[in-house]
């Protein structure tokens, strides 16, 4: 058998222009795949990020059944301040009471639908990247009593803004459906999430001012918990149940159980770069297999002359399998230690998304991507490259083990 | 190796038809012979009288239409293609008449081959191997690949591959065709050198007489037939 890999790894030296052809081919390949995955893998991580981050939060503690049936008659009392003070006394994270509603937003020229959130400033910016995206003006902060102005302050997306034709300073006046009436704001300030599909649709007043447009007295619906660390959202889930069992009902959900198609995505993003390998190693065999259909071609004497030796017909296929599992061994380990840094690099920098940025935007994700690969993402690859390296193979290979000797030593 | 004497190879009613297309060649008809160990046999005849496709029936990397083959008694007529396999790598040794080795491997690895192939270990295997290159005069190009070789060097080594595993018999098809006359002549002394002092069985084809003047018996085939089979004194 190592006579069998010295024979193989020098033929691929002999032949080094066209092993070096087809190595290209599979580093360059393989690089493409794992850039794909990546590329994917920090796309989905990027939609649950941002939405994460701007509204979704880890973990949402909400009244009992609001999950199924999001209306603001499913509230928590009392500002939510038993619930905050219990989150806060563990230190289990940053928590932020919201009261979120549907509702209207209103000029002279246009009504656009608004989901309406009341927030503690303050809390917010610790839960929230809103507090910080702003593109102009400034956020509901607790100096709002410098707010120069009669009406309540209100901070909206930059497409609302921009399909409202409002600019900071103008009056907007918000409508919620019921018995509550409709108030008058004037836009505060104007923020860029990343996410066109969220600012087209979030506006934030402040918490007493919700309460009061939505006449809700001092009820929150929603108390928000952001955790350093992501992983931890079940454990975290799973105290917080324990310690609000004395609560009046509430439910604790995860974003991932809040969002389950969010969560999805990712997992359907895999399925889908499996159509792309298929595409790319499909090129590579045949790539690889004409290589060798070569390169058993040129041999063909030299395959006469093992026969006559005594070297079975099977340990002729065996060579030219061997030939075909280096060339792809080695281009696969030249890939791996291409796309690996590489990836890493562009996990750090990210990648800009150029002039799609306004698509992707639509649909929730930000305008850089930053590729990233995890453990699991490489035995498909490898394990691809392996069946084909065996497929490719094995039609040279068995050209070459079934030549009759007398006829491969006559071969000129 | 054999006995001195016993029968190594024997041919009975060989016949041979290559077909390609509608065209159906009688490369061989109905050629009985035997050879003995030790002997020194010259296979000669014109182009086309079927030399090579007898010393290809002979070594088993062919199967005759009609007639049998017999290697150390046994019919090969009923082997399979790995038992043939085997059944050259125990018994037998080629020398074409160019391209005898692995040109990837040197000619101690081509020797060695053989030997690996064999199951010999490999301190043993390496030390026989040395041995049959240095005593052909080879010493010098233990480490050397073919391409690197001039023709009669790769002949001797190819000489030395055939010999390693001290086969019953050396089949040769026109080993000295590609040499010039001084080299042809002193690859000839070597095998003569070999069947002389260690009793190797040599069946070389040739249409040189000079080749032939070298065998201790002389087969001449004709369009397939043995036409004549002498022995000459030495
Ligand atoms: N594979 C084959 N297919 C068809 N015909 C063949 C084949 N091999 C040999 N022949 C024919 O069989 C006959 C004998 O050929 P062979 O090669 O055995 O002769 P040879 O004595 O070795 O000739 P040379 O001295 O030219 O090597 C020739 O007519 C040849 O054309
Ligand atoms: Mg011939």
């Amino acid at each position: 058998m190592s006579a069998l890999f010295r024979i193989a790894w020098r033929n691929l030296l002999r032949g080094w222009r066209r092993s070096a052809v087809v190595l290209a081919s599979i580093v360059v390949g393989l690089t493409a795949c794992f850039g794909i995955l990546a590329w994917t893998v920090g796309l989905g991580h990027n939609g649950i990020d941002l939405a994460v981050r701007t509204h979704l939060a880890h973990l949402a503690i909400h009244a009992r059944g609001y999950h199924a049936d999001s209306s603001t008659d499913r509230r928590i009392p009392g500002d939510g301040a038993a619930v905050l003070s219990a989150v806060e006394r563990e230190g289990l994270g940053a928590a932020a009471p919201r009261l979120v509603g549907d509702g209207l937003v209103q000029t002279a020229r246009r009504n656009l639908s608004a989901v309406i959130v009341g927030v503690d400033a303050a809390r917010e910016s610790r839960v929230s990247s809103v507090p910080d995206s702003l593109v102009e003006g400034a956020y509901l902060d607790a100096a709002a009593h410098r707010w120069a102005s009669r009406l309540p302050p209100i901070v909206v997306g930059e497409e609302m803004a921009r399909r409202l034709g409002a600019e900071v300073g103008d009056k907007l006046v918000l409508r919620v459906p019921g018995d509550a009436g409709a108030g008058a704001f004037r836009v505060r300030g104007i923020y860029r999430s990343g996410s066109s599909a969220f600012d087209r649709s979030f506006v934030y007043v402040t918490l007493a001012d919700a309460q009061t447009l939505f006449a809700l007295g001092n009820a929150v619906t929603e108390i928000a918990l952001l955790l350093s660390d992501a992983a931890d959202a079940p454990q975290v889930q799973k105290r917080l149940r324990g310690l609000l069992a004395a609560e009046p009902p509430l439910e604790v959900l995860r974003w991932d159980e809040r969002q389950p198609r969010l969560a999805q995505m990712i997992e359907l993003m895999d399925q889908f770069s499996w159509v792309f390998y298929a595409v790319v190693f499909a090129a590579m065999a045949f790539g690889i297999a004409n290589a060798l259909l070569m390169s058993v071609y040129e041999r063909i004497r030299e395959f006469g002359l093992l026969r006559s030796m005594g070297l079975r017909g099977s340990r002729i296929l065996l060579l030219v399998l061997v030939e075909s599992f280096l060339l792809t061994g080695l281009g696969t380990g030249i890939g791996l230690g291409l796309a690996v840094p590489l990836v890493a690099w562009l996990g750090e920098v990210g990648i800009g998304m150029g002039w799609f940025s306004q698509a992707l935007g639509e649909y929730g994700f930000s305008d850089r991507i930053y590729p990233e690969l995890r453990p699991g993402d490489f035995p498909e690859p490898i394990g691809m490259a392996a069946a084909t390296a065996l497929l490719a193979g094995l039609w040279p290979a068995l050209r070459a083990a079934r030549l009759r000797p007398a006829e491969a030593l006559r071969h000129v | 190796m054999s006995e001195a004497g016993a029968i190594v190879l024997e041919a009975r009613e060989v016949s041979k038809v290559y077909v390609s297309g509608t065209v159906r060649t009688r490369a061989l008809d109905g050629v009985s012979l035997r050879v003995s160990s030790g002997e020194r046999v010259a296979l000669s005849g014109p182009s086309g009288s079927g030399k090579t496709t007898l010393l290809n029936l002979l070594g088993t990397l062919d199967r005759a239409s009609s007639g049998r083959i017999l290697l150390a008694g046994q019919d090969v007529g009923r082997l399979g293609e790995a038992e043939l396999a085997d059944l050259r790598l125990a018994r037998l040794g080629f020398v074409f008449q160019a391209y005898n080795l692995v040109p990837v491997l040197t000619a101690l690895e081509n020797v060695e081959l053989v030997l690996l192939l064999q199951g010999v270990r490999p301190a043993e295997r390496r030390r026989r191997a040395e041995l049959a290159l240095d005593d052909l005069g080879l010493g010098e190009l233990l480490h050397t690949r073919p391409g690197e070789m001039s023709g009669g060097q790769q002949q001797r080594v190819a000489v030395a591959r055939a010999i390693v595993s001290e086969p019953e018999i050396v089949l040769a098809d026109e080993p000295t065709a590609n040499l010039d006359s001084k080299t042809a002549a002193s690859l000839l002394d070597l095998m003569q050198q070999l069947n002389e002092e260690r009793g190797v069985t040599f069946l070389f084809s040739t249409h040189d007489p000079r080749v032939m003047e070298r065998a201790l018996r002389v087969i001449r085939l004709l369009d397939g037939r043995i036409e004549s089979d002498e022995r000459r004194a030495p």
